[in-house]
């Protein structure tokens, strides 16, 4: 009997706007899995959504530390989502015109809201304190 | 309407079993936990642009209703991150494992292990829901 090998065939293409924004989808992931779950397990369950209130975020933005992890969670969970979101459309959406404002679209959508967040998150809470 | 028609016709008339049914559960848990990601992104930023919002999004928040959801989204987190980490470790490490029957055990195993994480994180969400909506234990 003779051995026979496995071999694994690999082709090297170009990197393409297509293959980045795959990579990014699986470097992002990596990184949302304890950012996201820290976050996840610490607000939902260990403080609770009745414990909190304004001054439960000036408290917790009080610390900059906390805020470049709320910064990266905006910045890395919003991106997977939307390029997610941008998949799942690919699959409705096959002429290139539409794929363009599909794309555009998106972009438009996930720049804006991203800007919000980092609005809030750099101007704080917006309130007097002690609050009335 | 054709492409919608065909695709969801697809989705939904597609047989294969655990392989298919992951990835309706990781397009679903997906877009779901996206959705509430867009919403969260916009009540936190009324902490700056709008306060007194932010306080009526809480109450909204703390609701039986939105709490039942919560509950839901971490479902979706949770198996959403279980099932990507299964992907990608075949991917890199394993893709001799990549045959229909092998990744019928590694889906069930990415529900259970899905699983397993949700049930104590719920537990504590729905004690915390009638303590606070419904009075009980001493709440």
């Amino acid at each position: 009997m003779t051995a026979t090998t496995r071999t694994i065939r690999s082709v090297k293409t170009p990197a393409n706007y297509e293959s980045i924004a795959w990579k990014w989808m699986r470097y992002s992931a990596f990184l949302l899995i304890p950012l996201v779950w820290g976050h996840l397990i610490l607000q939902d369950v260990v403080v609770g959504v009745h414990n909190m209130d304004l001054g439960y975020v000036a408290d917790r933005w009080a610390n900059v530390g906390w805020r470049i992890y709320d910064g990266l969670l905006l910045a890395f969970a919003f991106a997977h989502g939307v390029n997610g979101l941008r998949q799942v459309l690919n699959d409705f959406i096959h002429k290139p015109t539409g794929r363009l404002i599909l794309n555009w679209g998106l972009f438009i959508f996930w720049l804006s809201i991203t800007v919000i967040g980092f609005i809030a998150l750099i101007g704080g809470v917006n309130q007097q304190f002690p609050l009335q | 309407m054709s492409a919608l028609k065909t695709t969801l016709t697809g989705y939904a008339g597609y047989r294969g079993r655990e392989g298919h049914w992951s990835f309706l559960l990781h397009r679903i848990t997906g877009l779901g936990t996206g959705l509430f990601l867009t919403i969260h992104i916009l009540d936190i930023a009324f902490v700056y642009l709008a306060p007194n919002l932010f306080m009526d999004a809480i109450k909204l928040y703390q609701s039986t209703l939105f709490g039942i959801g919560e509950i839901g989204l971490v479902f979706c987190v949770f198996f959403h991150g279980v099932n990507g980490l299964r992907i990608a470790y075949i991917d890199m490490f394993k893709p001799a494992a990549w045959t229909i029957t092998k990744q019928r055990n590694w889906t069930r195993t990415t529900l259970i292990i899905a699983l397993i994480l949700w049930l104590p994180a719920t537990f504590v969400m729905v004690r915390n829901l009638l303590i606070h909506n419904f009075g009980l234990f001493g709440g």
